[in-house]
């Protein structure tokens, strides 16, 4: 089963992090991802990045995974 | 007709299309459930849905179409606009009820 560790340590290979927090039971999971790549994309474009940081372990592995998507400053600014 | 051309054909004509599991009746999955919540707070509720579940090649070409690996998927004119996160997120901003507002028609 994959944990949520594993969706954080797949998601920091594939894009730099401010800040990460994945949370989940193994099959449904929840991530606050901030990064500095985030700045001036569109909420898809950004949810693409964090899919193809995933790559096929979207399709394989992690069948439900909700996300938020915030610049630093987003973030700091909640 | 290939997939693609028959996607491509849903989103032009229909306003607002939502691809899902199940039926907004009867969703099969909490995301999808969500989805039309949403849309249904948004006062849409009459849309064009899609059950990917009934329809394994959708369900794989939806996926290549917008290059977004899950369903849900809202299209609005033809457009691609976000999954379940993104559609609660427009929402609570209020940009989903501005963006819907006028085509929901149909």
């Amino acid at each position: 089963m994959v944990r949520p560790e594993d969706i954080k340590q797949y998601i920091e290979q594939g894009l730099p992090c401010e800040h990460l927090e994945v949370e989940g039971d193994g099959h449904h999971f929840q991530a606050l991802i901030v990064s500095r790549e985030f700045a001036g994309k569109s909420r898809v474009q950004r949810h693409q990045r964090v899919y193809a940081a995933l790559g096929s372990r979207m399709r394989e592995e992690i069948h439900a995974l909700s996300m938020r998507t915030l610049t630093p400053e987003e973030w700091k600014g909640q | 007709m290939s997939v693609q051309d028959v996607i491509k054909s849903q989103v032009t004509s229909h306003p607002v299309v939502l691809y899902m599991k199940g039926t907004p009746q009867f969703p099969q999955c909490g995301f999808s459930a969500s989805a039309v919540q949403v849309l249904k707070a948004c006062g849409v509720n009459n849309f064009f849905s899609v059950n990917v579940l009934e329809n394994p090649d959708i369900r794989q070409g939806i996926k290549e179409f917008s290059d977004w690996p899950t369903i849900p998927q809202l299209y609005v004119n033809g457009e691609f606009i976000g999954g379940a996160d993104i559609m609660r997120e427009m929402y609570q901003s209020g940009e989903l009820q501005k963006l819907l507002q006028g085509v929901t028609a149909g």
